[in-house]
């Protein structure tokens, strides 16, 4: 649990929400076609997940955000750079809906969607 | 760096042929492109808000660019199915950012619809043009629009409706450069960000000018040449063409005007390029604003020639031949002294936006000193040359600024010395790496001191609003003073003195042991020293000191540490 202590109460976010922002900003990150789930090993699993917690690792120690993310990348993208857009989204999005900073985001490439052959 | 500059401007050499254009034409076309990117980068740069507003778009276009124009620039192929196949190939090598992702993918779809294509044909460029879209589309699953894939899909569309009536190649390509224009223009109502910021989107501004580069090569039209677009007034950046007065033009005149028809852009430019050099023109709410620089007694021509089109409400001028005296004598370079350099030593180069922070780099070891920080981002040349002549082959650069790190590499790949790049993305970032710098030891071990040292320092940087522009909550009116830490805007207000203690504030500065205070050109050292006391009996456990850095633009540089 995320919480912020402020002079009139606290305010608590679940990991369920900044999952929820993390998923949303990774969907419309450009070359990202899903989330893959995060307990099964590389590559095992191309199912994509709708439910942001199997897709998303939240971690809070109570001073700052840690978020790995697990994503399906569109085959015939730059994976470094369609990785990097969307660690800077997703940690954009956070940090903007949460006011608070967010340590970092690992991007975890977990399969690759072959829609168009070259 | 090639001098597609030359081959931009030589319009003997533009594709006459406009039935059937090959893989010779369109690799030319695609340097023309490239160029006009290159060109109007800090434009399609300012406009960067969306998906994180970090102004770096138009860079991260012009190296996609960069890279499938290096994959055909050495060969002569005439099929203009290879030629397109291999742009694509080295656009997705070299893609970089999310417009760059998006526009290597444009090239992607484009390739595969033109594969074993000798001569590109109008049919054949419309089918392309829809296979580019496409392939752009199955990128995403949540296509955002009001995006490059919204101007990418206008074009498409207007290719599709032209077909009737196009007989050749030039008439389909003003015709999908006019409607990546319109698309571009109605982004703000598909994307509320960037109607909340006042923008267009800046890839598909990027899309737009690859597009109106070729066409303007097409027929013959400057390629390096002040831009004959029009940007929103707060986002003329009248300050950088500061830096490239031409002997001569020694009066800047700048024109507030209300035309009394819709203006006609390419003949406004024409005319006045007659007249001087840096032309810029704005627009906001009706009014126009020209900037000029004119020799000395041509002051009145254009003021007299805006009085032809509309009515003037403003004219001002400045002589900047003395300007430039002036700002000579302040910034006193020449009394730097730099760390003497022994052959085998690491020689540390520094990118310094002042005078005095070039200064306080050279007393803590910089070999060399290239000015240059935000706005005002030096050459690859000017980092290379800087080192050239050092007397050793181990080389650390540090940009100091986010957007000098990848003009920094480059450099890098230059030279047969060895360098590296220390991604400093700030000037205190730069001050707590060079404090590691050994220059006899390993050189290896010495990088990986000084890239740690980096994560060492908290940045803080206060600077003036350039436009009023809402952004992460934060709202901001233009001329407010604006803090940064770590690069992202966190506190506005109208007072130096709020900005600044909140800025240390929310950078947790308590708990830290010494804030530098390095204040620009544009405060005094008492003002700079009023608010250090200031900060001195907000933060009683911290060390604060005064430096002079010179700089423009930031009032104040900050390090904490």
């Amino acid at each position: 649990m995320t919480k912020e202590v402020l002079p009139l109460g606290t305010i608590y976010v679940s990991p369920r929400v900044i999952a929820t922002i993390a998923y949303q900003a990774a969907l419309q990150s450009y070359g990202v076609v899903g989330l893959a789930h995060k307990n099964f090993f590389n590559g095992v699993s191309q199912k994509l997940v709708k439910d942001p917690l199997h897709g998303v690792e939240v971690h809070y120690d109570g001073v700052e955000i840690r978020i790995d993310i697990y994503i399906i990348v569109e085959y015939g993208t730059r994976i470094s750079a369609v990785a990097s857009s969307v660690r800077d989204t997703v940690r954009y999005q956070v940090e903007k809906a949460l006011g608070l900073p967010v340590a970092c985001v690992n991007v975890h490439v977990r399969g690759l969607r072959i829609s168009e052959v070259d | 760096m090639r001098s597609e500059k030359e081959k931009g401007q030589n319009p003997d050499r533009a594709p006459r042929a406009k039935e059937q254009v090959n893989g010779e034409v369109l690799k030319l076309l695609v340097e023309a492109g490239l160029t006009w990117l290159r060109t109007n980068q800090q434009i399609v740069n300012s406009l960067n808000v969306f998906p994180v507003p970090d102004g770096d778009t138009g860079t991260n276009m012009v190296l996609t660019m960069q890279a499938a124009h290096e994959e055909i620039s050495n060969g002569n192929e005439k099929n203009f199915g290879k030629v397109a196949h291999a742009i694509a190939h080295g656009a997705l090598m070299g893609a970089r950012g999310n417009s760059g992702v998006i526009l290597s993918q444009i090239w992607r779809g484009f390739a595969r619809a033109v594969d074993n294509i000798e001569t590109l044909d109008v049919p054949t460029f419309v089918k392309a043009l829809a296979s580019a879209r496409d392939t752009a589309y199955k990128g995403v699953v949540r296509p955002v629009e009001g995006t490059i894939l919204t101007v990418i899909k206008d074009v498409a569309t207007a290719a599709q409706e032209a077909l009737p009536e196009a007989n050749d190649l030039l008439y389909l390509l003003e015709k999908i450069v006019k409607a990546a224009d319109d698309s571009v223009q109605r982004t703000p109502e598909l994307l509320p960000v960037l109607k909340e910021a006042g923008v267009v989107d800046s890839g598909g501004k990027g899309l737009f000018f690859i597009l109106e580069g070729m066409l303007r090569y097409a027929k013959g039209m400057p390629l390096d040449a002040p831009t004959s677009t029009v940007m929103p007034i707060a986002s003329m950046n009248l300050q950088r063409t500061m830096e490239i007065i031409e002997p001569g033009q020694d009066v800047e005149v700048v024109i507030d005007f209300r035309p009394y028809d819709k203006l006609d852009i390419e003949t406004f430019y024409r005319d006045l390029e007659k007249m001087g050099t840096s032309i810029q023109l704005g627009e906001g709410d009706g009014i126009y604003r020209l900037h000029i620089h004119v020799s000395d007694g041509r002051q009145y021509e254009p003021i007299e020639y805006v009085k032809q089109v509309g009515i003037f409400t403003k004219v001002a001028m400045e002589n900047l031949a003395a300007q430039m005296e002036q700002s000579e004598e302040k910034s006193g370079i020449a009394q730097l002294t730099l760390a003497p350099v022994e052959p085998g030593q690491i020689a540390a180069v520094a990118v310094a936006p002042g005078p005095g922070i070039a200064r306080v780099f050279a007393s803590l070891g910089a070999a060399a000193i290239v000015h240059g920080g935000q706005t005002m981002n030096p050459s690859t040349q000017e980092i290379l040359s800087a080192f050239e002549n050092l007397p050793t082959d181990k080389i650390v650069i540090l940009p100091n600024n986010k957007n000098i790190i990848r003009t920094a590499e480059a450099a890098k790949e230059l030279t047969v010395k060895k360098v590296a790049v220390i991604p400093s993305r700030s000037v205190p970032q730069g001050l707590a790496a060079i404090m590691h710098l050994s220059p006899h030891e390993d050189f290896n071990t010495v990088i990986s001191e000084m890239e740690e040292a980096l994560l060492q320092v908290e940045t803080g940087e206060i600077t003036r609003a350039t436009r009023s522009v809402e952004i992460d909550g934060i709202s901001v009116k233009e001329g407010e003073f604006i803090a940064l830490h770590n690069g992202n805007l966190v506190a506005s207000s109208s007072s130096l003195r709020d900005v600044t203690l909140e800025l240390l504030r929310i950078a947790h500065a308590d708990h830290f042991e010494l804030i530098t205070l390095f204040y620009g050109k544009d405060l005094t050292k008492q003002e700079a020293n009023q608010i250090a006391d200031e900060i001195r009996f907000a933060y009683p456990e911290q060390e604060i000191e005064v430096q002079d850095g010179g700089q423009p633009h930031y009032y104040f540089i900050i390090s904490i540490e």
